[in-house]
């Protein structure tokens, strides 16, 4: 059997000498327990807010009934690790995981069943549809029958519990309630960010605090760069460092160049010295030349190596996939002598000298050519990764296409 | 080359200052606006202008708190309205809102069909074009384009400004009838209550609030950067008032001492610009109303729909597909298709339609400014940001004011 959260609410409530002492005000989770087992019913008495364990309960329907003196219930004073339905709930936005994005909460379904002649409340689901609306705007002004009547002809739009991912801005009361974002990361980044981007800041902030770096620096990648730069302002610069010591070098390069002069330094100071080191180089380019677009965690090898050693490499290799599209051969200087693509790599024998297997001609850029020339190379010559070289031709970084996908987007 | 590179840095350096603050100022001064101002100059001469200082003042404050809110919670107005005060009263106030916006979107059609017949162009032909290149500017997701040529457009208003100057106006009777309001029986004629409403309503418009409040956080304005979007919503409301003033004086100099005292058309209004433009008079004020009327027309049905799906938890956003929010794109749908309908029953009152919308702007003005107060004033909502005694103050005498108008209006109606 299901109820609905706003007909529990405003229900009355009668003790055990069967007198009535109240009506409930709210209906609260205890997420430490259960997630979804109503625990508490906070009622309103004359003589105050007090705490009815659900366990008291012996009868839902037609009025609260429970089998303790209303003399025992503890006062509410304070809501500490509670979660109240009506409260954090009824009306605010959650996050639909499942339907992947942000949704008002119009009501909540309760379903109701009987363990040991006893009543048991979970939440079932969300009621983002029309039914809550309705019943919401009639109740208390149709007559309770009509109205349960005309609610079933009405399409119900339910997100089930285990769907609904909630935001808690609060640190202390997010670990009480345990509120997590489990299962909002097991997205894919870019849902993830279209997600945050309709979610006030505070809201924004919450959510990157909670998320794994890994997590929260692929979604952050995706989010629109004045919504990311807002939320990197938000957050602690410890926290910051380790989102961007996850992102792409040249993402998080275009990011901090973005950020305030003194919130960079914070947070460059914030991350591990190889990263930063790195980062700092970046941050010299110029935005719009190949270098300010290019990634610098790229797959080099001897000139010596064959194609099994690249496979060998490939498996330890820690940066971005995209880049590896290409493996480059380089000389004692760091000279680029050769790019040998993926695919290439993977049908040769595995003792095929990589000297053998290199793509004809080699196209390359220099670190200060403009991305509009960038971007002419990649479509004159069809390709996927572009090498960048310095003046004296040593290899210092690549270019992908999806950098510049979104470098055309910008401009579209 | 160099004078064409000195001047689009210029231009560039203006638009970046130009916030949610001076855009929405500028739409305020749209068709239904002129309208009113006009009608005020020309049928009661500086009887009006005392109201301008005061109603700047409040509308100062209104639109500050309205920013504040934004920059804070980073919410809209009526996402604040359904989480704090639930879905009923929510509901109640969407379908206010709904209406009230509806007969500002009439108005704007009706300055746009004006407009237009004074190029001798009949609305049959004029209001469907119109409202189809509203429609489409925001479905094809051209409307951040469009807006630079609009608010440049609207740079017409100064105008009015040599206009008033150049109409040798009696100076001293304005300034004075600035700060001193008219005798108290004045009060007691139903016209002037009605159009003392009007003017209030046409400042200081719900609809503005809602609007301003989500291009705040539509902006990303935070708290720390929100000193900048203060000045921006302080200039905007000044820059908006002056031209009134100068629009009502305009018309009382040029309309109201000759004895035109009615405004029935566009054709009417125009004859306050003829002292600047002579004969031209008429393509000046055509071009400016046009401008005015388009501009409002493509922000009022999407901020309407906006405010809408928002606050009853609708899908909504010009970046999604029909199909993905379906209940926002048919109120914008339909909230242009009626509003231009409406203008093209025959021989209809245009600028009659058009003042009585902002009578009932006015009259809405109390009932937003209450919820607007009670939001702003929640310490677990806005912190240290809640308003300061003198806000509170300012706004709750608009809100009374506006509320003992509105009645007093009502009373002279029952009275006959």
């Amino acid at each position: 059997m299901t109820l609905a959260l706003t007909e529990l609410l405003g229900a009355p409530v009668f003790d055990t000498a069967g007198s009535r002492c109240g009506r409930v005000r709210e209906v609260a989770l205890a997420p430490q327990e259960d997630r979804a087992r109503v625990a508490v019913l906070i009622v309103r008495t004359k003589a105050g807010d007090r705490l009815l364990p659900f366990g008291s309960v012996t009868s839902v329907n037609g009025g609260i009934r429970a089998d303790t003196s209303s003399r025992d219930w503890a006062p509410s004073n304070s809501s500490e690790g509670l979660l109240l339905l009506g409260r954090d709930l009824l009306d605010q936005q959650v996050i639909d995981v499942f339907g992947r994005k942000v949704v008002r909460v119009n009501d909540l379904d309760l379903h109701q069943e009987a363990i040991a002649n006893r009543p048991v409340l979970r939440v079932g689901a969300v009621d983002v549809g029309p039914r809550g609306a309705v019943r919401r705007l009639l109740k208390g002004v149709v007559p309770s029958g009509a109205l349960r009547a005309l609610l079933r002809r009405i399409p119900l739009r339910p997100i089930p519990w285990d769907f609904v991912d909630l935001i808690e801005t609060d640190p202390a009361r997010r670990v009480k309630l345990k509120i997590s974002h489990e299962r909002l990361a097991r997205l894919h980044p870019a849902d993830i960010a279209d997600i945050v981007e309709e979610l006030a800041p505070d809201e924004r902030e919450a959510v990157f605090e909670t998320l794994d770096e890994q997590v929260a620096a692929e979604a952050l990648e995706e989010v629109e760069p004045k919504v990311q730069k807002a939320i990197v302002e938000s957050l602690d610069s410890d926290r910051a460092a380790e989102i961007v010591e996850e992102m792409e070098p040249d993402a998080a390069a275009d990011l901090l160049a973005d950020l305030p002069e003194e919130r960079t330094s914070e947070i460059l100071l914030e991350m591990a010295p190889q990263e930063r080191k790195e980062m700092v180089e970046l941050l010299e380019f110029k935005e719009n030349t190949a270098a300010g677009r290019m990634n610098t965690e790229y797959l080099a090898l001897p000139l010596s190596a064959n194609a099994n050693d690249a496979i060998e490499a490939l498996r330890h290799f820690e940066g971005g996939i995209e880049t590896v599209s290409t493996v480059y051969l380089v000389d004692s200087h760091g000279t680029l002598v050769g790019a040998v693509p993926l695919a290439k790599l993977v049908l040769a024998p595995s003792d095929a000298p990589l000297l053998s297997l290199t793509q004809e001609p080699l196209i390359s850029t220099h670190s200060g050519v403009g991305e509009k020339e960038v971007a002419e190379l990649f479509d004159k010559y069809n390709l996927l990764t572009l090498p960048v070289v310095d003046d004296q031709k040593r290899l210092t970084g690549v270019v992908t296409a999806d950098d510049v996908i979104s470098l055309l987007r910008d401009k579209l | 080359m160099k004078f064409l590179k000195r001047w689009k840095t210029r231009i560039l350096l203006f638009f970046a200052v130009v916030g949610p603050g001076f855009i929405t100022a500028n739409v305020d001064n749209d068709a239904n606006g002129i309208f009113t101002y006009s009608l005020a100059g020309a049928k009661f001469g500086h009887m009006l202008l005392w109201t301008m200082i005061p109603v700047t003042l409040a509308l100062i404050v209104i639109q500050e708190i309205a920013a504040r809110m934004g920059a804070v919670t980073g919410k809209g107005l009526s996402d604040l309205i359904r989480e704090e005060f639930g879905f009923r009263i929510t509901f109640f106030m969407m379908i206010g809102i709904l209406i009230i916006n509806f007969g500002n979107v009439v108005g704007e059609f009706a300055g746009i069909a004006g407009s237009l017949e004074l190029f001798g162009l009949r609305k049959y032909y004029t209001v469907p074009i119109c409202a189809l290149i509203v429609w489409l500017i925001v479905v094809k997701g051209q409307y951040k384009t469009v807006e630079k040529v609009f608010l440049a457009a609207s740079f017409f208003y100064i105008t009015y400004i040599f206009a008033g100057v150049i109409a040798k106006p009696a100076w001293i009777d304005a300034l004075v009838a600035t700060i001193k309001p008219p005798q108290k029986d004045m009060f007691l004629h139903q016209d002037y209550l009605y159009m003392v409403i009007g003017v209030v309503g046409t400042t200081i418009a719900p609809w503005m609030q809602f609007y301003l409040q989500s291009s705040i956080v539509e902006k990303g304005v935070t708290r720390r950067q929100y000193k900048a979007s203060q000045i921006d919503v302080i200039s905007g409301c000044i820059f908006t008032d002056v031209v009134a003033w100068f629009i009502i004086v305009a018309c009382a100099a040029t309309l109201y001492v000759h004895g035109y005292h009615n405004i029935a058309d566009a054709k009417d209004a125009a004859q306050a610009l003829r002292p600047l433009a002579g004969d031209y008079a008429y393509i000046l004020f055509a071009v400016g109303l046009f401008n005015a009327s388009l501009f409002a027309a493509s922000i009022l049905p999407l901020s309407t729909a906006y405010t809408v799906c928002e606050g009853l938890g609708f899908e909504s956003g010009v970046g999604k597909r029909f199909s993905e929010a379906p209940v926002f794109y048919w109120l914008y749908t339909i909230l242009i298709v009626a509003g231009a309908g409406v203008i093209l029953i025959p021989n209809l009152p245009l600028v009659k339609i058009s003042i009585l919308s902002q009578v009932v702007n006015g009259i809405a003005v109390p009932p937003v400014l209450i919820f607007m107060l009670l939001l702003v004033n929640k310490k677990e909502l806005m912190g240290e940001y809640v308003n300061s005694r003198t806000y509170n103050v300012i706004a709750w005498i608009t809100t009374v004011v506006m509320t003992v108008l509105s009645v007093a209006w009502f009373w002279t109606l029952r009275a006959g």
